[in-house]
């Protein structure tokens, strides 16, 4: 069986605290919060604005460093990193798909892929070739020499998702990855992260105010104010209106799971 | 990593080609006035040199010992030169052509020149026709003394700037109408072949008629010659062969001297030696102080090319603000970033130099060819440009690399 595989945890984050500066005293972004994502599962982290989602998604990419708070990540305590050992962990261990693409517009697609590896000092030979299989992978293998000026967004957004996943990282965080696009190529792009997930066992975290991506994911992250609240899904955005919206689209409603007072929370 | 970055740091600077060309306008400026102005400068020292100062740098003179000196002997003609010195220094030159290239008399006689009905005083002095070796001697018409004269005891001089002038006024073609024309010397007739210009300093000809050491003897002057002893002579010019050399050449000129002279052991010199090491550090004084004037002037320029070097990088960190983010989440470290900006400034300083000394090469040479003037590029001024700039890239740029390295990775990417 591959229960062991699936089980073992990722990202383990408990009692996390980030508090920001502000004119009339600290503001409390996250207060005391605690998730574990496990290896290969695909993970909405919700919220409205202002819920502290994005900022938890900083604090797991180590963009940023938490007020307090442990952070266990691949079995490597990193709550407390020197700036060097956090650039050296992102370049290892995390791959950023961001909602505008981020990338460097003098570079072509497969340059831009390559970036990851040039941190990582692998040789030029083997950077170029495993740049042009991730590429190849998200079907871009015909348009490795593109500036990214001369692509579409979503295929600029492939070739973030390549970027993301060439140095083979522990997890990919994606920011609002299908802010930037249409209805129809955001849901390509949503299924690559799912291709990507269950065809290559890849641990994805999105973060996310779409409704329509949450309900896609092995599970959501709900967040308000700072803390974990239970049933995002339902609650903030309600059931009923997913299901109004389904029937008139003509589609058939999708049960959405709402966890009981009581239960145990798997959070 | 090295490669990577000198990649991306030279791409950037094509990215903005004009405003790279602008932010590099202060090196180019600075690094190309160095260059130019150490090669011109350069030359013209060395062509100043040449004409003036050179051969009275590289030569020296051995003139009469003072019978009045403490020490001096009490002996008839003490201290007086003649011809027989004349011939050991020869003889000392001949064995010694490591230092000295050549020999040169000088028998000077006060006389009156008389050229129709005006009359002047002037020094008669005799000599070679390699004194032009020893002393510069710039030609304003007609030519210098012969070998050929001084065999034939040629009745043939050449006046001083002073004496032509004095004697056929200052337009330049009455001077040159004087050459082939006859002159009195002492009441003897002398034929004009040449006046020298105007050369002023302590060498000067300027007061001078210049005659074969023959005619002087036989034709212009009476008895010359000191008993025994044959002609005298005033001062014995020895050119050497490198200013380097004055200290062995003096050494072997005063004891080929005191052998052929007899000076008892113990002795002083009963001759002078004059050696040109005075003229030679105060030159190299002015020379070393011209030289840095213009190296200060030219490292100013390189400083406030650096400082628009760091302004313009300043703003290239504000601007790329969130590529720094995007690097940096890609596992960037805060030294690959430094390295980055720092490599990007470096870029701007050398690829400026060099504009700037390619510039200066080109100048220097088409100045060259337009007036004549050998001017070979100065390399190490051009190795100096090249590492100042350098410096004041690495300098200038670090500030604002710094700032680039040191941004939080989140911040940078929410940049707007």
């Amino acid at each position: 069986m591959s229960t062991d595989y699936i089980t073992s945890p990722i990202v383990q984050i408990s009692d996390m605290v980030k508090e920001f500066p502000t004119g009339d005293g600290a503001f409390r972004a996250l207060d005391g919060v605690s998730i574990q994502v496990d290896q290969g599962e695909m993970v909405a982290i919700m919220g409205p604005s202002g819920s502290g989602k994005s900022t938890l998604m900083t604090l797991i990419g180590l963009l940023d460093t938490p007020t307090s708070g442990r952070y266990i990540l691949d079995g490597e305590d990193v709550s407390s990193l020197s700036r060097l050992e956090q650039a050296r962990v992102r370049n290892r261990k995390l791959g950023f798909v961001f909602q505008n693409f981020n990338l460097l517009p003098r570079l072509s697609a497969v340059q831009n892929v390559e970036l990851p590896l040039v941190y990582g000092r692998v040789d030029s030979r083997q950077r170029r070739a495993q740049a042009s299989a991730a590429l190849e992978a998200v079907g871009l293998g015909a348009k490795l020499h593109n500036l990214p000026n001369t692509l579409s967004g979503g295929q600029k957004q492939r070739v973030a998702i390549a970027r993301a996943l060439v140095h083979n990282p522990a997890i990919i965080l994606a920011d609002e990855p299908t802010g930037a696009l249409d209805t129809r190529t955001g849901a390509e792009i949503m299924a690559l992260f799912r291709e990507l997930n269950r065809e290559q066992g890849r641990t994805i975290i999105v973060v996310t105010h779409d409704p329509e991506i949450g309900r896609h994911m092995d599970r959501v992250i709900g967040l308000r104010d700072g803390r974990l609240a239970e049933n995002i899904l339902s609650e903030y955005y309600g059931v009923e209106v997913f299901e109004r919206v389904e029937r008139e689209h003509g589609l058939e409603p999708v049960p959405v799971p709402v966890r009981r007072q009581g239960e145990a929370s798997r959070i | 990593m090295l490669k990577e970055q000198i990649g991306m740091a030279l791409d950037s600077l094509r990215a903005n080609k004009f405003r790279s060309l602008l932010t590099m306008l202060g090196i180019i400026i600075g690094a190309g006035t160095l260059v130019a102005v150490l090669s011109l400068g350069n030359a013209l020292q060395s062509s100043v040199f040449e004409q003036f100062v050179d051969l009275g740098t590289r030569r020296i003179a051995v003139e009469p010992g003072d019978p009045r000196a403490k020490g001096a002997r009490d002996v008839p003609g003490y201290g007086l030169l003649s011809i027989q010195d004349y011939r050991v220094l020869e003889d000392l030159a001949a064995a010694r052509p490591d230092l000295f290239r050549t020999v040169v008399p000088e028998v000077a006689v006060n006389t009156e020149v008389r050229a129709g009905t005006t009359a002047i005083r002037a020094l008669l002095v005799g000599t070679s026709a390699d004194y032009p070796e020893v002393q510069t001697v710039p030609m304003l018409a007609g030519r210098f003394l012969t070998a050929a004269d001084e065999a034939d005891g040629a009745r043939v001089g050449v006046l001083g700037y002073l004496v032509a002038r004095d004697l056929f006024g200052a337009e330049r073609e009455a001077l040159e109408a004087a050459v082939g024309r006859s002159i009195e010397v002492n009441g003897q007739p002398l034929t004009i072949i040449g006046i020298v210009d105007e050369n002023g300093g302590p060498f000067s000809t300027d007061g001078r008629v210049f005659a074969p050491v023959s005619t002087v003897r036989l034709r212009l002057v009476g008895d010359l010659d000191l008993p025994g002893r044959g002609l005298q002579v005033n001062s014995v010019l020895l050119g050497l062969t490198s200013e380097q050399l004055v200290d062995p050449a003096e050494a072997a000129i005063v004891a080929a001297l005191r052998s052929a002279r007899n000076v008892p052991e113990g002795a002083i010199n009963d001759f002078e030696v004059n050696t040109p090491t005075q003229a030679l550090s105060v030159l190299q004084g002015i020379n070393g102080a011209i030289t840095g004037f213009i190296a200060l002037v030219a490292g100013i320029s390189l400083v406030v090319g650096g400082i628009g070097i760091m302004n313009i990088m300043l703003v290239a960190v504000t601007e790329r603000t969130r590529e720094i983010g995007v690097r940096k989440a890609l596992g960037a470290s805060d030294g690959d970033v430094l390295g980055q900006f720092v490599l990007e400034a470096l870029a701007l300083s050398i690829v400026g130099s060099l504009i700037g000394i390619a510039g200066a090469i080109a100048i220097v040479v088409l100045i060259g060819a337009v007036t004549g003037i050998g001017a070979p590029i100065s390399w190490s001024a051009v190795a100096i440009a090249l590492g100042f700039a350098s410096l004041i890239g690495i300098g200038f740029g670090f500030y604002p690399a710094r700032r680039a390295a040191m941004l939080q990775p989140i911040e940078a990417l929410r940049y707007e």
